[in-house]
């Protein structure tokens, strides 16, 4: 990586520097988007694809309630919608991850508990959230039960198995360092298990909210009389494109709001342990020792393998 | 004053095929105020006769005590590897191995720190520091304790030859001061013979082969003549004992 930038720089011809930093991409994404978007709308010449400019005018007009649109006489508009989705996911979520993790901790301790469970949470993750938004449907009514129960059976496959690789990587080297020098049990577990787990715990976090909401809107949909699903829903019923576009792009503003006003900052605090790239390449280049015993190398491989392999997962259930 | 008994001592991991004998049978009584070097080629057995010694591993068969005036003694281990949390700061991770958080403690941990040079990275995480670095920090955690015995484990080996040799120096200091008993495992010869009273040599298999005295006055300097000399025989006998691969 630091050749690339180094050859880079020494290029007169190559792209001046502000163009190529990743924070430029960013910003770049959104009008890219847009032009595809203008693009398609253009060449396609269809009543129901809304240009981009209805749309922005249809959410400013959910966002300042002035499009005059009542959904039904219990939730009118786009706060309580949306309050009445975030309440339930709250819920589900904060279920999903105490039960995911009571039962991770167990399966990584224990082979039986692993061996029970095992298959049931593969079952489960491999699940469409389609098939149990039905069957709560059918099972409960129109209830906040049957959402809040989607969020659990969305999240908590990803809490268990997260969890459960977490105990299974705990670092057994640092444990016998705290044995050789007799540290107490309770300082073993808040000063090395514990942080050993955090990146596990994170992983597990940010995919229960995740396919959380996706499990919990497929729920609203079929199995709910109010919500952001079931809004989502009723402007498609209604044959306005813009209003389903519309709430995907509440949506996304709120997940990424979220992943940056609460996740990062979380994951921020910590993880200021880790060292930045500069220094991880320093101690790999210079003692084979620390890449060795140094699990934090490993473990941040391992990482990035699980969220690999979780977001396949996680395709193969949205499916 | 400190004593090591270790009686028919054997180790094996694994079974069937996988089995390896890491030690056989290795029969040692090491006492009080002495240093003593464990030297031999790679595989011997040296790091797990520190980990069963240390308590991390158990024997297959045989015992194993370690006393300080008749009762258990406290041993402080510098690993091969410096294992240090990384999650938490180079002077958590030193106050981590202490029964307490007194600013005596913290006084004397920052002491042993400022010994490895360290004392303005108290506050860095192992992540912030090199490899020579965070074995620094290993070995400083080992000394604050100020163990009735010290295990230690290729301390040196990853360390330039400049500090290696001033940590060398203050071990030797330490160690003539506190009257500690000291097992070092080493594969540079000349610094088994600058340092101890006694070497241990192990051949592959796990057994305990010979058992040298070295008889000279300290400070050692590598340099003089009877220190060479010494080395070369040290040298002559593993090529006796086969040691050596040629
Ligand atoms: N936890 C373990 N499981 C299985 N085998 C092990 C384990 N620990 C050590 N061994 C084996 O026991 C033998 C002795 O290992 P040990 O680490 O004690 O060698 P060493 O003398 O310290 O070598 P080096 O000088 O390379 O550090 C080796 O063959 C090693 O593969
Ligand atoms: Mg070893």
């Amino acid at each position: 990586m630091a050749t690339a930038v180094a050859t880079g720089s020494r290029s007169p011809r190559g792209l001046p520097k502000i163009l190529r930093s990743p924070t430029t991409a960013r910003i770049l994404f959104p009008f890219v988007v847009l032009g595809i978007w203008y693009f398609i709308y253009y060449t396609l010449d269809s009543r129901i694809f809304p240009s981009p400019q209805q749309v922005a005018v249809f959410m400013w007009e959910e966002i300042t309630l002035t499009s005059g649109v009542r959904y039904s006489s219990v939730a009118e508009n786009l706060y309580v919608q949306f309050g009445i989705s975030l309440m339930r996911l709250t819920i589900g979520f904060v279920i999903a991850l105490i039960v995911g993790t009571i039962i991770g901790l167990a399966m990584g301790v224990s082979k039986k508990v692993d061996a029970f469970f095992h298959d049931w949470v593969m079952g489960l993750l491999a699940m469409p959230a389609l098939v149990y938004a039905l069957f709560l449907g059918l099972a409960l009514g129109f209830t906040n039960l049957g959402p809040i129960i989607a969020v659990v059976l969305a999240g908590a496959p990803f809490v268990i198995i997260n969890i459960r690789e977490g105990v299974r990587n705990t670092p057994k080297e640092l444990i016998d360092m705290a044995r050789s020098f007799e540290v107490p049990q309770n300082k073993v577990t808040r000063h090395v298990l514990l942080p050993s787990l955090m990146p596990f715990f994170f992983a597990a976090i940010r995919y229960a909210y995740a396919i959380g909401w996706k499990g919990l809107v497929i729920t609203e949909v079929f199995a709910s009389d109010r919500g952001m699903g079931w809004t989502i829903k009723f402007w498609y019923d209604a044959h306005r494109a813009h209003g389903v576009i519309g709430y995907a792009i509440f949506f996304i503003i709120f997940a990424l709001a979220l992943e940056k006003l609460v996740f990062d900052p979380l994951a921020e605090r910590a993880f200021k342990w880790r060292p930045k790239i500069d220094a991880v390449q320093m101690a790999e280049g210079d003692f084979g020792g620390v890449q060795r015993e140094g699990f934090l190398f490993i473990e941040d491989q391992e990482i990035d393998e699980r969220e690999r392999t979780a977001s396949m997962e996680s395709e193969s259930h949205d499916g | 004053m400190a004593e090591i008994k270790v009686e028919g001592l054997s180790k094996e991991f694994g079974v069937g095929e996988d089995r390896v004998v890491a030690l056989e049978n290795v029969n040692l009584d090491v006492g009080g105020h002495v240093f003593v070097s464990v030297v031999g080629p790679s595989g011997c057995g040296k790091s797990t006769l520190l980990n069963i010694l240390s308590g991390i591993e158990t024997p297959s068969s045989g015992k194993v005590t370690i006393t300080q005036d008749n009762h258990d003694a406290e041993p402080g281990y510098v690993f091969q590897a410096a294992r240090l949390l990384p999650w938490r700061t180079v002077m958590d991770n030193l106050l981590f191995v202490q029964k307490d958080r007194s600013d005596a403690t913290r006084a004397r941990c920052q002491k042993y720190l400022e010994m490895v040079q360290l004392g303005d990275k108290v506050d860095k995480y192992p992540g912030e520091l090199s490899g020579g670095m965070q074995q620094r920090v290993g070995i400083a955690r080992a000394f604050s304790i100020e163990p009735d015995v010290l295990f230690m484990d290729e301390p040196f080996s990853h360390l330039d030859a400049i500090t290696a040799r001033s940590l060398r120096r203050e071990l030797h200091d330490m160690w003539s001061q506190t009257k500690k008993t000291v097992l070092f495992v080493t594969h540079d010869v000349g610094e088994a013979v600058e340092l101890s009273n006694r070497i241990l040599v192990f051949a592959k298999g796990g057994k305990l082969e010979d058992d040298l005295q070295i008889d000279l006055p300290f400070p050692r300097d590598p340099a003089e003549e009877d220190v060479a000399v010494a080395k070369a025989q040290v040298l002559r006998k593993f090529e006796e004992l086969d040691l050596i691969a040629s």
